[in-house]
């Protein structure tokens, strides 16, 4: 579960624009927090807050040991349920490793050969492809259909509150049982789908959505875009909110009509978050296991079969842990490409981590 | 038509269609309430039924008490998915647990102590929130294996943190940052210690914050899939996410009872929504991505 860089998180209910974030703390209160190494003013100021020379120095040595008591549980945690098996699946993928050896680390050395067999297994370079068109395709679903939705929200309109809260529902579903219900939806016989294109006169006779290896990877994609237009909507709805109404009636009145307004003043305006809106719904669209699963079992013939789907299969199915280990680090890189800019767009979070001093 | 009319006119055009939006949107979740009270036969007729056609609670008894109303009886396995429902809520409950336990003191100290790790650790905390929970199932599994935990409650509430923790740390950290240092400067000087000032002053104050995490991590773990996949493959209970893909298997011809467990899954979701929408939304736009 991602975060994007916000001000108070669970205050105003606004998303904070990362560009304008600066500018607000900029005049206020956090200027010496926002600089981590700055010697001079709020510190120094601080640390004449102490009563004496004495107890000042116990209580800054005290307020070390706390605020280490305080990390202690989530430092242990991090290291044992991240850091630990992120190292270990690098050695997995240098082992020959079956389930009898997978729970000790003294499984056979096999060198690169598990990168070797995985870059030359069809299905997993089908996985990888599919992976790619799969993420493309459901982002840029998401986020027309999203940005859509939002627009259509800012406008005032009677009972816009209860069709924006209804909007998240999707979203609270267990991924499992998206799947499923996509499953049942897309049958091809006695499919609602099928019934209301063939209704309408889009189509003929009925499609196999599920079972034929054309359609399969479009199916998935279009329950995943389902499943992430909400995201999408809240967080360009909350970005539109900030959007000042005397830009867009200055344009108005300048002449530009609703789309060029849209192209040239709101959106660039909301840049920053649509940016981190892409970044955080990549990171989501790479992983997606549970959804395939439910759906398509990644079948037909591995039509659907992306990263993740495969890794388990050749892991926790073929008992092939050293492939699967090879390919989750194929599938940790390319989360992992988008970490510099997700970083950057979260300076402020790290910018304002030298916390206020008690 | 005047200006006034005009504009009241494209406002009820505007609520016409964004409920036509909503109405897609929401049609998967009625279209499985409603096949979940249809018999399997109408489920497998040519035509799919948008009113209950010959509605029936079947599904749920088979669902609930593990009665198999189809005459294919040759299913051996139970049915039950009440032992599921109760496995999920312990999985659920625990993560919300375990998650709180972890992220309210550590955003604390995150927030308000100055430390040497602290633009580490947020960094950290940041790739964490990346790595794809498929590459953390199949080394867990591996470490929990080691520590005996496979097959166990704590091993899958122990990956089910994975969900939630990082996520429960920045969240809190963002609306820790923004209280005042006075509240806590003054509870010191009034003689309190480190953990007092954080149990009687700082948690109440982090309440609303608190709740959005504690909601979020429910939802983690009751909807977790994949690890219960993988670290409970041999247990003797499964929670219902893990329930309803084995229906899938053992029941491929028996579809109405798996829209009926599904939309069993659904429940604490809609009770959520209900009692605790305020801390969803904002939970939402904080940024959390399940998977």
């Amino acid at each position: 579960m991602p975060l994007p860089e916000r001000d108070e998180a669970t205050r105003g209910g606004h998303l904070v624009m990362p560009g304008h974030a600066n500018q607000r703390n900029g005049g206020g209160q956090v200027v010496g927090a926002s600089a981590p190494s700055a010697p001079t003013g709020t510190g120094a100021a601080r640390r004449s807050f102490g009563a004496g020379p004495l107890s000042r120095l116990s209580g800054a040595r005290r307020q070390q040991l706390a605020g280490w008591l305080f990390l202690t549980p989530a430092i242990a945690y991090l290291l044992f349920a991240f850091a630990l098996p992120i190292v270990y699946n690098v050695l997995l993928s240098f082992e020959r490793d079956s389930l009898s050896t997978i729970g000790s680390i003294n499984a056979p050395w096999a060198g690169f050969s598990n990168y070797h067999a995985m870059f030359n297994d069809p299905i997993a370079q089908s996985a990888i492809v599919h992976t790619l068109e799969f993420t493309v395709g459901s982002l840029v679903g998401q986020f027309t259909i999203g940005l859509s939705l939002a627009l259509l929200f800012s406008n005032r309109f009677p009972g816009r509150t209860i069709a924006r809260s209804l909007v998240i529902i999707p979203w609270l579903v267990p991924l499992i049982v998206t799947g499923v219900i996509f499953r049942f939806m897309f049958q091809q016989e006695g499919g609602a789908v099928n019934q209301v294109l063939i209704d309408v006169g889009l189509i003929h006779s009925p499609v196999d959505w599920i079972g034929s290896t054309s359609y399969a990877l479009l199916t998935v994609t279009i329950a995943n875009i389902w499943l992430g237009v909400p995201f999408f909507t809240l967080l360009l709805y909350s970005a539109l909110q900030e959007v000042p109404a005397e830009v867009k009636e200055a344009a108005m009145i300048d002449g530009a009509g609703p789309w060029q307004r849209l192209r040239l003043v709101t959106i660039p305006i909301i840049l920053p978050v649509i940016e981190i809106t892409f970044i955080l719904g990549f990171i989501f669209t790479v992983k997606v296991f549970d959804l395939v699963i439910g759906l398509t079992n990644g079948g037909p013939a591995n039509a659907t079969q992306l990263i993740s789907t495969w890794s388990y299969a050749l892991g926790f199915q073929q008992f092939n842990f050293g492939e699967a280990a090879a390919l989750n680090n194929v599938l940790l890189v390319a989360a992992l490409v988008c970490a510099p800019l997700y970083l950057l767009l979260s300076r402020d979070q790290l910018r304002r981590s030298t916390g206020a001093a008690v | 038509m005047s200006r006034r009319h005009k504009k009241t006119a494209v406002r009820w055009l505007s609520t016409l269609v964004a409920f036509a939006a909503v109405a897609i949107m929401l049609f998967p979740i009625y279209a499985i309430i409603v096949a979940s009270f249809e018999s399997t036969l109408t489920l497998f007729s040519s035509r799919f039924h948008f009113f209950p056609y010959h509605p029936t609670l079947a599904n749920y008894q088979t669902v609930i008490l593990g009665k198999q109303s189809g005459s294919s009886a040759s299913v051996t396995t139970s049915g039950n998915q009440l032992g599921h429902v109760l496995t999920s809520l312990e999985i659920a409950l625990a993560t919300a647990l375990l998650t709180l336990v972890i992220s309210v003191p550590a955003a604390y100290a995150l927030a308000k102590y100055r430390m040497r790790v602290t633009v580490l650790l947020i960094g950290a905390l940041l790739l964490a929130q990346i790595v794809p929970s498929i590459v953390l199932a199949t080394s867990l599994f591996a470490v929990l294996l080691k520590v005996g935990l496979v097959n166990t409650l704590p091993g899958v509430i122990i990956a089910d943190g994975t969900y939630a923790v990082p996520f429960g740390i920045l969240v809190l950290r963002a609306f820790l940052f923004s209280l005042p240092n006075e509240v806590m400067h003054s509870a010191r000087v009034d003689g309190a210690s480190e953990w007092q000032t954080f149990r009687m002053i700082v948690i109440p104050l982090a309440r609303s914050a608190i709740i959005t995490v504690a909601v979020f991590a429910f939802l983690a773990g009751w909807g977790d899939f994949i690890f219960a996949l993988t670290t409970l493959n041999g247990a003797s209970f499964e929670p219902i996410t893990l329930g309803i893909y084995s229906f899938l298997g053992y029941y491929q011809a028996n579809w109405g009872a798996v829209m009926a467990a599904g939309v069993v899954a659904l429940v604490p979701a809609g009770v959520l929504l209900v009692i605790a929408q305020r801390y969803i939304a904002t939970g939402l736009t904080a940024g959390a991505v399940k998977g």
